[in-house]
């Protein structure tokens, strides 16, 4: 077992990977009285065409992912979330684009518990009728987001700007694409994507980490999962332009919302280079964009964005874009004064005094987060699968430059690349 | 369960409640300010902290009050308004590192306190009131969260239910106030409704963090320039008998999914003997996944993705959620109306009463993980006037009989069933 120890942030992490290829991190919290798990899968919205090893290539339909996520919770005994229940445990999971993550948090049994999280998922239950039975369930999570004009906006403008790449489709599906899946296609995604090589364990908080490891590992050694076998994805090529420079949806809204961004072409996907990118373009888009910058204040007192205006860096395999802004008098407008502004400062360079100042706010931030056990798992596994660690993040800010910052600015607003998502109601 | 206590002492006319501990690496502070809800201060009050946050005596523009808790290492400062029993309550919050976790000059409790020591009561001035720019500026952004609530439908429904059940009482009023009551407020007006709301207001400061009582009254004193007098207290919320009979509203707007909702009332409140028995009964019936309704409406049924109860113990109110197919209507409303039934006569099996339990005293035993949820957990005593410990509630809650849930069950009842539908007319007739 690997011990990492992090002094500045008095924090020690352990890990180790099982013989089946699961890997296992623990961070203890000593002094907390809860523990929190997640149990995650390297397979998410995006992952619709693919190859098993020794398989033919398949392509999947919309939403999948998402469909294998609720169905997981039932087995042959009944509803998992009772399971949980009798044990004092809250249990959840969420799928997103590349991801899906299953998670309890609980304050005793906790070796239950994660035996109970690890027995479930490798436990696939999939009948022709309970399969159809979930058809309605999720028809009406999808209605449910089809009148969330937030979500809308947001879905909207990634429709916008991807042409090929799935990122583009709904993690939920739609209506008929969920009506086609049948328990073989489930079985065959759950085969391809939840063997234990494609999956890591997380848990966090006040637990004895010596024998915690050693339940998992006993755990694991008792069930046979066979070689893993290498994963083929499929991407078609994304074309660098964008699919659409302005897409209107019609909902009713109190004022229009607006959210546009840039497309980027992938930089490094994995690895130190890749995560100083992340982390500089959001250092970028705060210093420009953020609620201390003169732009937002200029911007809310011509009335044209209200306090829920922001932004956002999403990157993950094959695509990489921004999202700005929230809801407006006039979408128009707020595009032409932020791309404006956005232009200037590629010029004149971001000022070093607001640069210095954003650093220092997102390390706090970033300080602050690590009170949260909920945070930290979620971050810890989406930095580690892009070969990045978490507990170093203060030192990558701390080594950014502003030219580097300069440098990610100028790149990333291209006028030929963005694309913007409206929703009004009139 | 950890034994770390809050330590309770006064200023003035606030109290204070420090919660000295190691555990976090940062320091949580949260102000609670509350007086009665009432038609006519409802707007005003929710204004106020709108226009607080835009800057302060030393920081008055509100570009350098922003920047200022971003020096603080991004310090989280924020606000919320809402309705705890029949009082309508602001609470600022600020959230800030531990200065050991990094090389700072200043020390960033002391700074943190004089921020929001002056935040509350030391505001940008002009002419002796507020600045008429950020007052309109404000009621602005008001308007426009009240406009908005219509576009999340869930919260749209779950507002106008509350609203159409409590039509009689200031407690229909949003914890934003009233839209049509901005156009009469100004600049002037606003500054002397805030000086007595300071003056008549119930005021409480929470500190969590590695601090002591004594350090944290040292450190007010000189931050709060609040008006003279000594503590008041909250005072009991009038809790209403349900309608005899329940009403039925069904408001039409376009929609694609129907959002079914329903509000009950019931005479136990968090400080009664019986609120834990409660507790319990609506965790059978629906605050989670293993619940009446999640698994009768949800797994069994087909016909939502969520569906749910959340009871609020500060005003005797316990409302429904669901999203559903706007046909399904009826049979959703008899799934439900079944359900409340079983839990009158004592219908539910012994392993729903213990998993419940569990999942409640799991409930209990995480907030104490976590700054904020003590504070607020604590603040349900301040409010209520009772003293319960997360460890006398979990105690209570293991101790609760089925006969004790079935009491309580008697004791809720129904008064509104709200529907929100699309425009189309249907065969049946909603």
């Amino acid at each position: 077992m690997a011990r990492e120890e992090y002094p500045q942030l008095q924090e020690t992490l352990l890990h180790e990977k099982l013989d089946n290829g699961l890997d296992v991190f623990i961070l203890p919290k000593p002094g907390f009285t809860k523990a929190y798990a997640t149990f995650a899968t390297s397979y998410g919205s995006v992952d619709n065409r693919f190859k098993r090893e020794g398989h033919d290539e398949v392509r999947v339909p919309d939403g999948i992912a998402h469909f294998l996520e609720h169905k997981m919770f039932e087995e042959p005994e009944g509803d998992i979330f009772s399971t949980f229940a009798s044990q004092g445990a809250s249990a959840n999971a969420f799928t997103s684009f590349d991801r899906t993550v299953y998670l309890f948090s609980a304050t005793e049994s906790i070796e239950k518990n994660v035996e109970t999280l690890l027995d479930f998922v490798q436990n696939p239950y999939f009948t022709d009728e309970n399969v159809e039975k979930e058809k309605g369930i999720i028809v009406q999570e999808i209605n449910m987001y089809r009148d969330n004009a937030d979500w809308r906006v947001y879905f909207g403008l990634i429709e916008a700007l991807y042409t090929k790449h799935p990122v583009h489709i709904d993690i939920a599906g739609t209506p008929e694409s969920v009506r086609s899946i049948t328990k073989e296609m489930l079985y065959e995604c759950y085969n391809t994507f939840y063997h234990p090589s494609n999956m890591s364990l997380f848990l966090v908080g006040g637990v004895d980490a010596e024998a915690m490891m050693e339940r998992i590992k006993a755990n694991q050694s008792r069930k046979n999962f066979g070689p893993g076998g290498e994963i083929e994805r499929f991407f078609d090529e994304e074309p660098e332009a964008v699919r659409t420079p302005r897409l209107v949806t019609k909902l009713p809204v109190s004022l229009p919302k607006c959210m546009f961004g840039f497309k980027e072409i992938p930089g490094p996907q994995r690895g130190e280079e890749a995560i100083r990118r992340e982390l500089a373009s959001k250092l970028m888009l705060e210093s420009l964009l953020g609620a201390s910058s003169p732009l937002y204040q200029e911007l809310y007192d011509d009335n044209l964005i209200s306090d829920g205006f922001g932004y956002e860096y999403n990157t993950g395999p094959g695509y990489s874009f921004s999202v700005i802004g929230g809801e407006t008098r006039d979408p128009d407008e707020l595009i032409k004064r932020v791309t404006e502004a956005l232009g200037r400062a590629a010029e004149s360079g971001i000022d070093e005094r607001i640069f210095e100042r954003t650093r220092r706010k997102r390390i706090g931030s970033y300080l602050r987060m690590l009170n949260s056990p909920e945070a930290i798992a979620s971050e810890f596994t989406r930095y580690r699968s892009r070969g990045g660690d978490l507990f170093k993040l203060v030192e990558a800010y701390e080594s950014l430059t502003i030219g580097e910052l300069n440098a990610r600015l100028r790149e990333h607003v291209n006028p030929s690349r963005m694309s913007a998502s409206i929703v009004r109601g009139d | 369960m950890i034994t770390e206590q809050f330590e309770r002492g006064s200023i003035g006319r606030m109290r204070l409640h420090v919660l000295p501990t190691k555990r976090f690496k940062t320091f949580s502070l949260s102000l609670f300010v509350g007086i009665p809800l009432t038609e006519s201060r409802a707007t005003s009050v929710a204004l106020t902290p709108f226009v607080l946050r835009r800057g302060t005596s030393s920081y008055p523009e509100t570009i350098s009050f922003r920047e200022h808790l971003d020096d603080l290492y991004g310090a989280g400062f924020g606000f919320d308004l809402y309705k705890r029993g029949d009082y309508q309550i602001v609470q600022m919050r600020l959230d800030i590192i531990n200065d050991r976790f990094v090389s700072s000059e200043e020390p960033l409790l002391k700074e943190a306190i004089r921020f929001l020591g002056e935040a509350l009561t030391s505001p940008a001035l002009d002419n002796g009131h507020f600045r008429e720019k950020y007052v309109e500026a404000e009621k602005r952004t008001i308007a426009k969260r009240i406009e908005a609530i219509i576009n999340d439908k869930i919260r749209y429904a779950s507002e106008r239910c509350t609203e159409e059940m409590c039509k009689d009482e200031p407690y229909r009023l949003l914890a934003l106030g009233r839209k049509e009551e901005l156009a009469g407020i100004d600049a002037a007006s606003l500054y002397s409704e805030y000086r007595s709301w300071l003056s008549e207001a119930v005021i409480d400061l929470y500190v969590s963090g590695d601090t002591t009582l004594e350090e944290i009254e040292s450190l007010a004193k000189d931050s709060f320039q609040l008006p003279g007098g000594s503590p008041v207290a909250y005072s009991e919320p009038e809790f209403r008998a349900p309608r005899v009979e329940p009403q039925t509203i069904v408001e039409r707007l376009d929609v694609a999914q129907g959002k079914l909702n329903m509000g009950l009332r019931t005479d136990i409140g968090y400080a009664s003997a019986d609120y834990p028995a409660l507790l319990v009964y609506n965790g059978i019936l629906g605050a989670f996944p293993h619940s009446k309704l999640f698994v009768n409406v949800r797994e069994k049924a087909s016909l939502a993705y969520y569906a749910s109860s959340r009871l609020d113990g500060h005003k005797g109110l316990l409302t429904i959620q669901s999203g559903i197919e706007i046909d399904n209507y009826e049979q959703a409303v008899r799934i439900i109306r079944e359900q409340l039934a079983a839990m009158k006569e004592g219908s539910f099996a012994p392993e729903d009463l213990e998993r419940t339990k569990a999942m409640l005293s799991n409930q209990l035993r995480e907030l104490q993980d976590s700054a904020f949820e003590r504070i607020a957990f604590d603040f349900n005593n301040v409010l209520s006037g009772s003293n319960r410990t997360g460890e006398s509630l979990l105690q209570d809650v293991t101790s609760v009989s089925p006969e004790q849930v079935t009491a309580a069950a008697n004791r809720v009842g129904l008064d509104t069933i709200y529907f929100l539908r699309d425009r189309k007319e249907a065969a049946a007739n909603g």
